[in-house]
């Protein structure tokens, strides 16, 4: 393993600029051009917004904790949470290509920012909670 | 991060969003356009021209506000995304669906 670090903030909206501010930090040190790391701050803050809207049902009702580490080929995002599990398959994909703005799905848009945006993405639910790792190729 | 809005000659509803869009600014945005669908004339520019963030939540909002605005019988168009906002669009097929003018003049040429 290369560099790692850890950031906790309570789960609240305004706290997820804080880890994206962090993970950003971390992709600028793992060497990602600033487009790059705009990208990584977004699929953090889809996922925390998840988390919170998600897991736990709102503000204020558990921790995130946020860690990062920069291996030779990828830099590796884990997002803990305490919340609620769910079935990430059971999510439906927006259409790739919508026709108008009245059929237009809009729930599960942050998954599917994730998804697009990280070249790999897995969950893993335990007693010890939920845990998100998203992969980014260096 | 602001949201200001103000109505034109034309009766153009003009809202503009500084910063980022996300649930801080969510509600703001909510209210101004349902404040200019209360407005005598029935076009909206949302201006992003200014805006350097839009996440899930912004285009959410987006959205709805476009199915209020339709219900009145207004019509809600887009400007001025810089080219982060754009692919973000382009991720979920949102610059397909959104009319989008590459500035506020040009929306206003299009809608006086």
């Amino acid at each position: 393993m290369g560099d790692q670090n850890v950031l906790t903030v309570n789960g609240l909206y305004k706290n997820i600029k804080s880890v994206c501010k962090f993970v950003a930090e971390g992709a600028r040190n793992a060497g990602f051009n600033e487009d790059d790391t705009f990208r990584i701050e977004l699929a953090c803050d889809e996922a925390c917004t998840n988390i919170i809207e998600h897991a736990y049902g709102g503000e204020n009702k558990g921790s995130i904790r946020a860690e990062w580490s920069a291996t030779p080929s990828y830099f590796v995002i884990l997002l803990h949470d305490n919340g609620r599990s769910f079935n990430p398959s059971k999510i439906p994909n927006p259409p790739e290509k919508p026709q108008n703005i009245d059929d237009l799905k809009i729930g599960g848009l942050g998954l599917h920012f994730i998804k697009k945006i990280m070249d790999d993405v897995a969950f893993t639910f335990g007693e010890s909670g939920n845990t998100l790792t998203m992969k980014k190729k260096r | 991060m602001t949201i200001s809005s103000q109505t034109s000659t034309h009766n153009i509803s003009h809202i503009s969003v500084t910063g980022r869009l996300d649930q801080s600014q969510v509600k703001a945005l909510e209210a101004a356009i349902q404040h200019a669908i209360e407005q005598e004339g029935n076009n909206i520019i949302v201006d992003l021209s200014d805006t350097n963030y839009i996440n899930s939540g912004g285009l959410r909002c987006l959205v709805t506000g476009w199915r209020n605005a339709k219900q009145q019988h207004h019509n809600l168009v887009l400007c001025g995304l810089n080219s982060r906002l754009q692919e973000i669009f382009e991720m979920v097929g949102f610059d397909q669906v959104f009319t989008i003018y590459s500035n506020p003049d040009s929306a206003i040429d299009k809608l006086a």
